[in-house]
């Protein structure tokens, strides 16, 4: 037997072991308790520039001071506006409770007419402070929703150098879906730290809706955090750009933050 | 070239081509087959918009205005119910939340774009706060929250009059076409739609919206047009028949018909020229024309063939053509000039290429007639018309009841001329007055009848809510964000104020609305608190707090991204140009005196401008065009007779024959429109020919100088007179064809053109022998001395003329 011979039948050999014993594709659940199973941090503080650009190439930039901190189950949120000038300490502050049949509690503070004004619940599927992202999708951060969806993995892929896992999500009824404004959902979750790096959605009809970029993620104070979050919607053409920085999951998260007094009070 | 010269040439041409006769009728048949290979790539077009050049300033705004604020025309079905409670009862509420629903199902809506009762939020202020949520989670099952619905729908301003109707009879589900192209396979599922609803009685459901029109529009026409062009085909090819009785008496004419057709459709669609509604129109206009050459090229046939029972085919058949090929390519001339006249003066693309592919028919028509028709007819062994017999006397005919009915006719008009000038006089005043008090309007849905469905559809939309019309104004500012300035916002609150007045103005949005809708909201829903915030950051955190509860978007119909760009939609509920034309103008009026300043300026758009614009541009070149047309018929003729006053007496029958069919329209109430507007070049494009045979064919008898004045005038009447008078049959029944369409323009194309033709047939056959009876044109060769004629000769003209 030759030498030729001999590297071919070890590369067949190769070939035959890798398919297998391949190991094969995680399962969907399982990647989505890994996901949510990540440290999020109890409380952050960060700051947020929303950069949102219509169809037309047009853009409105708003920069913001952005708080969050869980209790227990309960998750409060607080956002100050910096800029533009005009629109300096707006604040929304948002009480969200685990019961699924409790509404949240919303406030807003308009600095013009000196008045907190509580504003009634947003639904899940409406879009967040007019960006393509809906209250549904900042409410769970980098989570996923583990009774909305009925998910598999379909495969591999890699997003910007990373291998990640295929999850595929459809919603369990077509109420759900309704609600949520999603069809469809496919993620790729980073393999090694159980980050999604990139989402497609489609409307409930199948047509493709919006594909959502998750980048420049990196560890502060040990957690990862994604720092750059880039949504396209593909029917209506509106971009969003999510920049955070000043990420601190330690410091300055008071409890006095989330209250009515801290809007009018002002950052 | 003399006379004499350009007589043998041409004896020499039609020698040549019935020599080869096969060659001619397979070259003729190859040309037919290639034209014919284009037909299926003609793509139709049956948007408004195609009526208007494509570097209309109008169209151009608008365009940019709906690209910056995305704006679309929708699909609106009107769920309508006029019993006591209206639609808020808990049955017709709960047919609106399925309608909703049914419709977002619907292949080519976006789900997220339907607007309705259902998915719109309702905002109310209260102490604490303010509340947004939809007006329903479920349809209601009582009367009493039915009641709370109408109670909250109606203490919402921006939703009445567009969404609600104002006396709660109504209410809309606006459905936003992905696809504009397919707007009438939408239209066609959501009547559908409508027709499966469970409608309890009262409930009546509408389906309307630009989209649903046009779209319509096409399909209906091009239905009524391909029932109605084949009936058209079959009169005159029965009247061919009754012309001639022998068989190819009616196919080969009707082979000319298919050349021409062929000729002029499938050159447009190698040119990528689109079938435009109207083109539909030209169709009966190229069977009409092309089978008018026959007509005399055949009655000279027969009548050959009468006279010289014992000649070869080839013999009659040169001989005819020697006698026709003059006259006819005269016509041919005359007919193209005019539609030269058209093709020159529109500004409108389809009417345009309807001048310029008529033109291309009229030359196709005359070329197979001088050249197909004649090979072809030496091919077939001679074969009498029992309509012209061979008389006991050599070289003459009998005439049948047609040639005789016009010899009475002749003799008539001879015997008092003077009638004859006194009448036409009449008639021209009459028509001068007419043409005067024409009327210039317009009216898309005047188009159908007024039992279809889309009629009444309009007609409810536009009865029960602010009206489906628009009239968008941009308001440009000069920096981002200006549009947060409370100055200018108050201008722009004033200037709704004051079209709001103005009749047929239903109501009016713009972000001044929404932002006195929110100051309420914050103010705990007071109504003294529906007012304008008076500072430029509360103004920026409304906007704000708006975009907290809608989609990024959402304002995009009423501001641009920057705030700088703003759009005003007047609502209309009147289509018609004389109603657009009162608003455009008095809006345009307070832009310039009121609205405009430094720093903010407001420039009309929207499909209500549109219209205003080129309707009034169709009323101001529509004289023109007319003028033209009859200018380039004039030039051709004067040429043709080598007289001035030759080319005068040539367009005298089409004049009064255009002011005629003005006064008609004047009297009868039908506008100066878009389709109507071409019923005069059209008239004068097919009228012509009756003056250019009779003209033609009195100065061939004139040079006869055996004959007194009157004998070689009343010779016209049997054998022209006869060939006009099929002729003029064939046109005025296939135009009155279509008077029996479905479409109301159709209907009032054909009679237009029908009576169009007839007044063109008598005036050149009354009013063109009493002039020269009278005047004794000198370009006939007649000179001003009465009693210079020379003796007389016999009393049958053809014997006479077969000497020729």
């Amino acid at each position: 037997m030759k030498i030729q011979q001999l590297f071919g039948m070890g590369v067949l050999l190769m070939l035959i072991c890798e398919a297998v014993w391949s190991t094969p594709l995680p399962d969907a659940d399982e990647i989505a308790r890994r996901i949510n199973a990540r440290d999020e941090g109890v409380a952050v503080a960060r700051s947020l520039t929303m950069r949102l650009t219509d169809r037309r190439g047009k853009t409105r930039t708003r920069e913001t001071r952005a708080f969050r901190k869980y209790y227990g189950k309960e998750k409060r949120t607080v956002i100050f506006y910096l800029k533009p000038a005009n629109v300096r300490n707006t604040a929304f502050l948002t009480w969200d409770y685990p019961q699924a049949d409790k509404d949240d509690d919303q406030w807003l503070y308009l600095p013009a007419m000196r008045k907190v004004r509580r504003i009634s619940a947003s639904d899940r599927g409406d879009y967040f402070l007019g960006t393509d992202l809906t209250y549904e999708d900042i409410k769970l951060e980098t989570r996923v929703s583990m009774n909305d969806y009925r998910r598999k993995t379909t495969g591999e892929d890699e997003v910007d150098g990373h291998h990640c896992y295929l999850l595929e999500s459809i919603p369990v009824d077509e109420d759900t879906a309704r609600e949520l404004g999603y069809g469809r959902v496919e993620q790729c979750v980073d393999s090694e730290i159980w980050m999604v790096r990139r989402s497609r959605f489609w409307d409930i009809k199948g047509k493709p809706l919006k594909t959502s970029y998750f980048r420049d993620i990196r560890k502060v104070q040990g957690i990862w955090t994604q720092h750059r979050i880039e949504v396209e919607n593909h029917k209506s053409g509106h971009r969003t750009l999510f920049l955070f920085r000043d990420v601190d999951y330690e410091h300055g998260v008071s409890d006095d933050l989330f209250t009515q007094n801290a809007l009018r009070r002002g950052l | 070239m003399s006379e004499k010269q350009r007589s043998a040439v041409a004896w020499r041409l039609f020698w040549k081509i019935t020599a080869y006769p096969k060659t001619v009728i397979t070259v003729g048949l190859t040309i037919i087959l290639v034209c014919a290979v284009f037909v299926p790539t003609l793509v139709k077009d049956t948007r408004s918009d195609a009526f208007l050049p494509d570097d209309e300033a109008a169209l151009i705004d608008r365009d940019k205005v709906k690209a910056i604020f995305g704006l679309t025309d929708p699909m609106v079905v009107a769920v309508v119910n006029e019993g006591p409670l209206g639609v808020f009862n808990p049955h017709t509420l709960k047919l609106v939340d399925w309608l909703t629903k049914e419709i977002a199902r619907l292949d080519n809506v976006d789900p997220d774009r339907v607007t309705s009762l259902a998915t719109e939020n309702n905002i109310t202020g209260y102490d604490e706060g303010m509340l947004v949520e939809p007006f329903w989670e479920t349809p209601p099952s009582t009367q009493a929250e039915a009641n709370k619905i109408r109670k909250a729908v109606m203490n919402f301003p921006l939703y009445v009059g567009s969404l609600a109707a104002t006396g709660g009879e109504g209410t809309l589900i606006v459905a936003e076409v992905a696809d504009q192209t397919r707007a009438q396979a939408l239209y066609r599922d959501l009547l559908a739609l409508a027709d499966r609803a469970p409608l309890m009685d009262g409930e009546e459901i509408h389906v309307a919206g630009e989209g649903a029109v046009s779209g319509y529009l096409g399909s209906y026409i091009d239905a009524d047009a391909q029932r109605l062009n084949p009936l058209a085909a079959i009169i005159i090819s029965a009247i061919l028949f009754i012309a001639f009785r022998t068989l190819r008496g009616v196919l080969l004419p009707n082979f000319i018909v298919v050349a021409t057709v062929a000729a002029a459709i499938g050159l447009m669609a190698a040119f990528g020229v689109r079938f435009f509604v109207i083109t539909n129109g030209l169709l009966p206009v190229l069977i009409g024309i092309a089978v008018a050459d026959s007509f005399h090229i055949f009655s000279q046939y027969y009548e050959e063939q009468a006279r010289h029972p014992g000649d070869s085919p080839r013999e009659i058949v040169v001989r005819t053509m020697m006698h026709m090929w003059r006259p006819i390519t005269m016509t041919t001339l005359t007919t193209m000039a005019g539609f030269l006249g058209l093709y020159l003066a529109s500004v409108m693309p389809p009417m345009k290429y309807f001048g310029l592919f008529a033109m291309i028919g009229v030359a196709a028509a005359w070329l197979y007639s001088v050249t197909v028709l004649p090979a072809w007819l030496s091919l077939l062994r001679p074969k009498p018309s029992p309509a012209y017999r061979p008389a006991v006397k050599a070289g003459a005919y009998r005439r049948d009841v047609f040639a005789r009915a016009m010899t009475v006719f002749g003799h008539a008009v001879l015997r008092r001329p003077a009638v004859v000038l006194g009448m036409a006089a009449v008639v021209g005043g009459v028509g001068v007055y007419g043409a005067l008090h024409l009327e210039l309007n317009e009216s898309r849905i005047r188009v159908f009848q007024k039992d279809e469905s889309i009629v009444r559809a309009d007609s409810a939309i536009n009865r029960l809510f602010d009206g489906v019309h628009y009239l968008d104004i941009m308001i440009e500012t000069a920096e981002r964000e200006d549009l947060f300035k409370p100055e200018n916002l108050k201008r722009i609150e004033a200037m709704q104020d004051y079209l709001e007045t103005l009749p047929h103005v239903g109501g009016s949005t713009s972000l001044v609305d929404y932002l006195k809708q929110m100051n309420r909201s914050l103010n705990e829903g007071r109504s003294d608190a529906y007012v304008l915030p008076d500072n430029k950051e509360l103004v920026a955190q409304y906007f704000l707090l708006y975009s907290a509860s809608g989609e990024p978007d959402d304002f995009q119909e009423e501001v641009d991204y920057d705030y700088r760009l703003a759009n005003v939609r007047i609502s209309m509920d009147s289509g018609k140009y004389s109603d657009e034309k009162a608003v455009v103008e008095a809006a345009q009026q307070y832009i310039d005196q009121s609205f405009n300043a430094s720093g903010i300026q407001a420039t009309l758009s929207g499909r209500v401008n549109v219209d205003y614009h080129w309707i009034k541009r169709l009323g101001e070149t529509n004289w023109g065009s007319v003028g033209l047309a009859l200018l380039m018929v004039w030039l051709m003729a004067a040429l043709a007779f080598r007289s001035i006053v030759g080319g005068f007496i040539t367009v005298a029958p089409v004049t009064l024959t255009v002011l005629l069919v003005y006064a008609v329209m004047a009297f009868s109430g039908i506008w100066l429109s878009i389709s109507t507007s071409m019923f005069a070049a059209i008239a004068i494009g097919l009228g012509v020919d009756f003056a250019v045979h009779t003209i033609e064919r009195l100065e061939v008898l004139l040079s006869d100088k055996h004959r007194t004045l009157d004998e070689s005038i009343a010779a016209l009447f049997p054998s022209t007179g006869r060939a006009l008078l099929f002729n003029f049959l064939a046109l005025a029944l296939g135009f009155g064809v279509l008077a029996t369409s479905k479409v109301v323009v159709l209907q009032e194309f054909g009679s237009i053109v029908a009576l169009a033709v007839t007044v063109s047939f008598f005036t050149s056959l009354t009013l063109l022998p009493a002039i020269v009876k009278v005047f004794r044109p000198r370009f006939m060769g007649l000179s001003r001395q009465v009693g210079d004629t020379v003796q007389a000769a016999s009393l049958d003209p053809a014997g006479k003329e077969s000497k020729a």
